[in-house]
């Protein structure tokens, strides 16, 4: 009988030595906060969570430059309001849980002035939902799908030129505008099932579809596909004269040598992201001339932010911005325009409501050209549509943009 | 309906994704036989392997086929050194059960370190012939996919010609059919089974070259391989070789044809569909027997 | 006797001190996000205490509870968009359902054990994932679902500390079902399977019966905490619910702790959770915190397959030189070890004395 009474305080007083580590714990978390007082010499402290680690990871690491390529300029410049502006980032390990906890933590615990946005329309819809309860402004540089839109969010700003359903718009009025009998017929259409890269892909469907284009394949694949085999198979059975990929970088790079294996040879080719990724060429053997790609963002724009983003990042970073890059320092820069214009930067909800009301508002000039939203927080400008030309990528869409003349039919690859 | 060419081209596919996952269950059925253990870090090895390859390709532009005269043996004395080391030490009572946990944390660790060492990103070999193919019977086949194919078909009848054939096979097969009794006939039965664990994960270092010649890899894509791979040991009889085999092409074929009509996505829920119905009509496999019913 | 009182007492004391500490903690959290952390670490133990009805009782190791509780999630998320039931309602008629799914799941699952049993579980995970990735026009595939709020127009400090006192109770409910199967005849017919289930079959104990039914208990806790998550979190997505990496957690938590105790995945969660968090301060932007936890894992299973908890009691019990503990402490793989290594009159001894 001992024995068992024995056992059993054993575990009220495991019990007691849990609690109690309950409290150390959260003690231990809690520490202390950073920018509470709120006078002319404290920097601003932004919070930000990114997938520094985890499947997002590669571009997330592009975010996280981008901000700080606009905390270095904007220090340099002498700051914000005449304050320093001090980033504090957090990751989030690609993992929706702790991206909510993230930003939980900088908003409640670290008490952050502002906000910006993670990376991934995944990870962006729950962190948005934190800022918006807490009544902060939340600009972000990478939630593009149409669900980030539907949420009811009032707090929620995208920082790049058009959401993802956007992104071909000038190449479908391009083809419908072809004659008839030139304009490719059949369209086969594969995309990662992925919120953004669906998008872009249905967003053309819906378009083209509309104007009589017939699809004759239309594949989604999981993330995480690496063979890609069997779909390519399925495309190149369809004949279809044109094939759409709504992809990110390394499917991208697979599907079309699957497609070259399989010796298929469209009239027009688009895919999203990776044809302007700098690998991109070496990665598909250089077999790249005729192929498409949309893109918000180009080195070469001439608006004024943009060479000088361009040469400071360069000179901290060893080379030039890409996408990514830009829609971070974009987030930067549209935030700071509306803390400049508000003159105020805190938690303080009279603050953060003057900085969202201000956005609703305004125009914001960019790296990505003038910016501004519609009620639910989507930008209102178009994506630019590139195509590889004499090796190298150019924009050929729209005309008034444009570097090259768009190729068509495109070459065999 | 699909064309006759696209089926066509399909079971191609099919053979040939199959023929991987043979040479992969086959090692994942040695653990399981010489030890009763269910290897969860097998396909973390096999990640490793074609990262390894993939490195080698990078830094010193060597072909990925040349690393496998580093990476088998690597992985052969990893296999024994694993073996003596880690799963030796577990309780002979929950050995199946430990043993899992234990490797599932093996390939957590491993995992971790390709992330710290290489990133998340997604690598690819770069080869001059990536894009090639050649033509078969209307079909086209990727000339790295019929490598990658003919190096998992020379593993695996190098692996049935040394079980048997081989005098150290015959003391393989016999440690795995009855531990006791291989005992009793003077088998060393502890260096056997190590010797087995190294052949297993020398598979690995085989198939991770083969994968890294045609696909993406990434540090967390062994998760991708194991629940295909552990289906097709279960489906074929845990423990039997052939009968993974079987599994593993009849398998892989019909994932590659249902893709014709169904997602990728769903395409891939055949082997746990095969898995469960195994489990419900005939819970020691269809190919195995013995070994499966008494575990 | 009078000895016996005293300590129960004692315990008494030491339980109602935890509880009102665990009760006043959210009032005491400096910010919201300490609740927050709470409320993960709560559910995180709610976890592996499910997790344990079949671990501890029956020893199957199942990899594989991630899926009920995505499960739970989803399954409540769409009774409250699709079938508009109240939140609560649909909480609970989830867990029901899944209650009802374990059955067949358990009846495939434990007519096979060991290896058999293990990989089940994982494939459980890995179809439920690719179905609910697939299934986009029910479940939102990856777009995921948002599962509307129980207490709309509640501030979000407020929603924090509410669910804080359901995970808890969630938690009691759990700890308590624990401790009456742990005292009663099914309880011991089930820790007869877990030390031998060839002999406790040919004693009479209906084994694959008792298995069963612990088995859907324990799914319908993970259901509960899976959707009590659901209600709490708000956004689900099939990648995150459907993780072979939760259930992995649920077991290094549970044995961290030790099985065979009421509080040891209580204790488990409570340092797996915090050795990850530290990681992540620690190493930051690195992977490294899968490196800590399959290092931790590894540990466990290899040094102290018990827990935490016995090791230390073991440890504790080599200074009082009282090491010996009730044979329901104590593995069948133990006492053949110590049959093999010792005189057998201790073993009997020991029988005699329970």
């Amino acid at each position: 009988m001992s024995r068992t009474h024995r056992t059993r305080r054993t575990h009220g007083g495991i019990a007691a030595g849990t609690l109690a580590l309950v409290l150390v714990t959260s003690g231990c978390i809690s520490g202390s906060g950073s920018g509470s007082g709120d006078s002319a010499d404290d920097p601003i402290v932004i919070g930000v969570s990114l997938p520094l680690t985890g499947d997002f990871s590669e571009p997330g690491k592009g975010v996280e430059r981008g901000y700080k390529a606009w905390a270095k300029i904007v220090n340099d410049n002498g700051g914000l309001l005449g304050r320093k502006v001090e980033l504090k980032i957090l990751d989030d390990q690609s993992n929706a849980d702790r991206v909510v906890s993230d930003y939980e933590q900088l908003i409640g615990r670290d008490e952050v002035d502002l906000v910006f946005g993670p990376f991934s329309t995944r990870l962006v819809v729950p962190s948005a939902r934190v800022a918006e309860e807490y009544g902060m402004l939340f600009v972000e540089p990478a939630g593009a799908a149409p669900e980030v839109f539907q949420q009811g969010f009032k707090n929620l700003f995208y920082a790049a030129p058009a959401v993802a359903n956007d992104h071909y718009n000038h190449l479908a009025e391009y083809i419908l505008a072809m004659p008839e009998g030139d304009r490719p017929k059949t369209v086969a259409y594969a995309a990662m099932d992925d919120p953004f890269a669906q998008g872009t892909a249905n967003g053309l469907k819906d378009k083209l579809e509309k104007g009589g284009v017939k699809t004759v394949a239309d594949e989604v694949y999981p993330p995480n596909t690496t063979d890609f085999g069997n779909i390519a198979a399925k495309i190149a059975d369809s004949k279809a004269d044109m094939v759409v990929g709504g992809t990110q970088y390394q499917d991208g790079v697979n599907l079309i040598v699957a497609l070259q294996q399989l010796d298929y040879q469209p009239k027009m080719a688009a895919f999203s992201t990776a044809p302007t990724e700098p690998e991109f060429a070496k990665a598909i053997g250089n077999k790249t001339e005729g192929i498409l790609a949309p893109t918000g963002y180009t080195q070469k724009a001439d608006y004024p932010s943009n060479k000088e983003f361009v040469e400071k990042y360069t000179e901290q970073f060893g080379k030039a911005p890409e996408e990514d890059e830009a829609n971070a320092y974009t987030t930067g820069q549209v935030v700071a325009a509306a803390v400049e214009a508000a003159k105020c930067a805190s938690q303080d909800p009279d603050c953060q409501k003057k900085l969202v009301e201000w956005l609703r508002g305004n125009t914001v000039e960019t790296v990505v050209g003038p910016l501004k939203w519609d009620d639910k927080g989507r930008p209102q400008s178009a994506h630019m549509i590139q195509q590889w030309v004499g090796g190298q990528i150019q924009i050929v869409l729209p005309d008034a943009q444009k570097e090259a003349d768009l190729i068509y039919p495109k070459p065999k690859w | 309906m699909p064309s006759a060419s696209l089926v066509f081209q399909s079971v191609v596919l099919g053979v040939l994704l199959g023929g991987l996952y043979a040479l992969l269950a086959a090692g994942l059925t040695l653990y399981f036989g010489v030890m009763r253990v269910v290897m969860i870090a097998h396909s973390a090895f096999l990640i490793l392997a074609a990262y390894l390859a993939w490195y080698a390709h990078r830094e010193i532009g060597v072909d990925p086929l040349l690393t496998l005269f580093v990476t088998v043996p690597l992985f052969f004395a990893a296999g024994v050194v694993m073996q003596r080391l880690l799963l030796t030490r577990l309780r002979p009572a929950t050995l199946t059960m430990m043993s899992v946990l234990l490797t599932f944390s093996v390939a957590l660790v491993i995992e971790g370190l390709l992330g710290y060492a290489f990133s998340g990103t997604q690598r690819r070999i770069r080869l001059g012939y990536s894009s090639a193919s050649i033509e078969f019977f209307g079909a086209r086949i990727a000339v790295v996919k019929l490598i990658a194919f003919g190096m998992a078909a020379l593993a695996l009848l190098g692996l049935y010609v040394l079980m048997k054939r081989s005098r150290f096979g015959q003391a393989l097969r016999a440690t795995i059919q009855h531990p006791d009794a291989a005992r009793l006939l003077g088998i060393d039965t502890d260096r056997i089974a190590g010797y087995g664990f190294g052949l297993g994960l020398a598979t690995a270092a085989v198939g991770g070259t083969a994968l890294s010649l045609d696909t993406t890899i990434y540090p967390s894509l062994h998760w991708h391989w194991i629940g295909p791979l552990m289906a097709i040991i279960v489906v074929g009889g845990l423990g039997s070789v052939p009968g993974a085999a079987i599994a593993a092409m009849t398998l892989g074929m019909l994932q590659s044809l249902l893709q014709l009509e169904l997602s990728t996505t769903w395409a891939q829920t055949v082997f746990y569909v095969a898995l469960f119905a195994t489990l419900a009509v005939r819970p020691q496999g269809f190919f195995g027997g013995r070994l499966a019913q008494r575990f | 006797m009078r000895s016996g009182s005293d300590t129960r007492w004692l315990r008494l004391g030491v339980l109602l001190v935890a509880v009102a500490l665990a009760l006043s903690f959210p009032s005491m959290a400096p910010s919201p996000y300490e609740i927050t952390v709470g409320i993960a670490i709560l559910n995180y133990a709610v976890l592996s205490t499910s997790w344990n009805f079949v671990g501890g009782f029956t020893g199957y190791i199942s990899l594989g509870h991630g899926a009920f509780a995505g499960l739970g999630a989803y399954g409540t998320g769409l009774l409250v968009t699709k079938a508009e039931l109240p939140p609560f309602a649909a909480l609970f008629a989830a867990a029901a359902v899944v209650a009802a799914l374990a059955v067949p799941v358990g009846y495939a699952a434990l007519r096979v054990r060991g290896a058999s049993f293990v990989i089940v579980s994982i494939a459980l995970v890995l179809i439920l994932l690719l179905v609910f990735q697939s299934w986009a026009s029910l479940t939102g595939g990856s777009r995921g679902l948002v599962v509307p709020r129980p207490f709309p127009g509640m501030l979000r400090s407020e929603h924090h500390r509410t669910f804080y006192f359901l995970f808890l109770a969630l938690l009691a409910v759990a700890l308590l079902v624990w401790w009456v199967i742990d005292r009663s005849r099914f309880g011991m017919g089930l820790k007869a399977i877990r030390e031998d289930e060839d002999k406790a079959q040919s004693l009479g104990t209906p084994t694959f019966t008792y298995k069963l039914v612990v088995f859907v208990v324990s799914a319908t806790f993970t259901a509960l905490a899976g959707g009590l998550y659901a209600l709490w979190f708000g956004d689900l997505d099939p990648v995150f619910q459907f993780s072979i990496l939760s259930g992995a957690y649920m077991v290094l938590m549970a044995l961290l702790g030790g099985v065979r105790n009421l509080y040891g995945p209580l204790l488990g969660a409570l340092v797996v959770g915090y050795a990850l968090e530290y990681a992540k301060v620690e190493f930051g932007d690195t992977p490294l915190h899968l490196v800590v936890a399959g290092l931790l894992l590894g540990v466990v299973v290899t040094f102290m397959p018990d827990g935490v908890i016995p090791a230390a009691t073991a440890l504790l019990g080599r200074f009082r030189r009282t090491g010996e503990t009730s044979i329901r402490e104590v593995t069948a793989a133990e006492l053949r070890e110590r049959r093999e290594e010792n005189d057998t009159t201790e073993v009997s001894s020991e029988r005699s004395s329970t």
